[in-house]
């Protein structure tokens, strides 16, 4: 655990690069929902279907995508990055899953910070476009609570990005899991 | 562990063989290599580069598979042991120190020594009192919260080699463990290892081309072209003068 802690922390700007994007892209999606349930709070529950168009969710998806990719980039560039380290201690007896569990960790990490920005920003973001908006104390106080109603957005948008980072973490983890030492140990950056 | 010796041999090795094949062309890095070494002993390796050190080193430390031959350690054989059982035998039965130290470069000289009591499930506070008390040891008892970076080469070897006591093992491969430091430094590693060797039994196997490392070893192999060409006791060498 602290290992993976010290890790991200010396690679601070690679990490702090792959947070931003996961930011982002969580930021448009809680955004998007948290827009289409002030849709919703303003125009009453008929115009509910049209609230989040499909082609917006199809935006949120390709981000979101765009965003796992960063993050398979960037641990993997960990990996290669600490192909001797990854020798040296499977050399002083860590199993598999050790190794497994080091960059789950660190890209867990990384996903929580990113879902927690991302998260807070996109539904700040939503909030304030309509409240400035707002022409009206009536309309005003419709959208503030639809928005504070909508506080459980961001929980999901921080569930969603931890997933999303682990999922996309597993492929390098398990990747230097595999690594034969021998080979790990005589790799020179 | 000192007064325990249930076995004879710590390790074994029978016609022990590696060939890597290189496109077209097959290199014999070991070529029926049979030895047998004793709980306790202080063991050279001496070749030239690409003489099969290493992959001897490899062989029996159980990081890579022989093509022919069998290894024992403490009268096991490893080949018969799989990945999890390597691991197992790796973290806590061998003990390794690398020529480039190896120390791994965002953890503490204690989070260092620690690491491979991790992975042998030892408790945390066991674990740093240990690290602390091995530290303390090779003479590093100041400084337990540098880093590897803030640290000589002659200190980071001495993390290196409190890192592979960690877990009382019966045996510390020690692959050119003085080819990075000077003069001076390797001798006062050398010195630390003999004292290790003596106070603790612990079976220490060096591969060198350090003939500073004769006038410690019990005894010396000889390996050339993947061959053990001879085995010698450390007063056969002293009274034959010393070919390079």
């Amino acid at each position: 655990m602290a290992f993976s802690i010290e890790s991200i922390r010396r690679r601070f700007t690679r990490a702090v690069i792959t947070i931003v994007s996961i930011v982002l892209g969580i930021a448009f999606l809680s955004a998007l929902l948290t827009i289409s349930r002030i849709v919703i709070a303003l125009s009453g529950p008929a115009a509910g279907a049209q609230a989040l168009p499909s082609y917006q969710l199809w935006m949120a998806v390709i981000a979101l995508l765009v965003c796992a990719v960063g993050i398979v980039n960037s641990m993997l560039m960990s990996v290669t990055e600490r192909y001797k380290e990854i020798g040296t201690i499977k050399t002083l007896g860590a199993e598999d899953f050790h190794i497994l569990e080091l960059f789950l960790i660190e890209g867990g990490i990384m996903g929580v910070i990113g879902g927690v920005i991302g998260g807070i920003i996109g539904w700040g973001v939503a909030f304030a476009i309509y409240a400035f908006q707002a022409q009206s104390p009536l309309v005003s106080s419709i959208v503030t609570q639809a928005a504070l109603g909508s506080v459980d957005l961001i929980g999901y948008s921080i569930l969603l990005s931890v997933i999303l980072s682990l999922l996309s973490s597993m492929v390098p983890a398990y990747m230097a899991s595999k690594l034969n030492p021998v080979e790990a140990l005589r790799y020179e950056v | 562990m000192s007064s325990v010796l249930r076995y004879e041999y710590t390790v074994e090795t029978e016609d022990l063989a590696k060939n890597y094949v290189m496109g077209p062309i097959t290199v014999k890095a070991l070529d029926g290599v049979s030895v047998k070494i004793r709980r306790g002993e202080y063991l050279s390796i001496m070749g030239p580069s690409g003489s099969g050190k290493t992959t001897f080193f490899n062989m029996i430390g159980g990081l890579d598979r022989p093509t022919r031959g069998k290894v024992y350690i403490d009268e096991v054989d490893i080949a018969k042991l799989d990945a999890y059982e390597l691991a197992w035998l790796r973290a806590r039965k061998i003990g390794y120190i690398f020529q480039t130290f190896n120390l791994i470069p965002v953890l503490t000289a204690l989070e260092n020594v620690s690491l491979p009591m991790i992975f042998a499930g030892v408790g945390r506070d066991e674990r740093l009192q240990r690290a602390k008390d091995l530290l303390e040891r090779v003479g590093l008892g100041e400084r337990l919260d540098h880093k590897p970076a803030e640290l000589s080469g002659g200190q980071q070897q001495r993390v290196a080699i409190a890192r592979a006591l960690a877990n009382n093992p019966v045996i510390v491969l020690a692959d050119e463990p003085t080819g990075n430091l000077d003069l001076h430094t390797g001798l006062d590693i050398i010195t630390l290892l003999k004292n290790l060797n003596s106070e603790k039994g612990v079976t220490i196997i060096t591969a060198t081309h350090d003939l500073k490392m004769i006038d410690v070893s019990d005894r010396i192999f000889w390996i050339r072209d993947g061959k053990l060409e001879r085995i010698e006791t450390r007063k056969e060498v002293s009274v034959r003068p010393v070919e390079r």
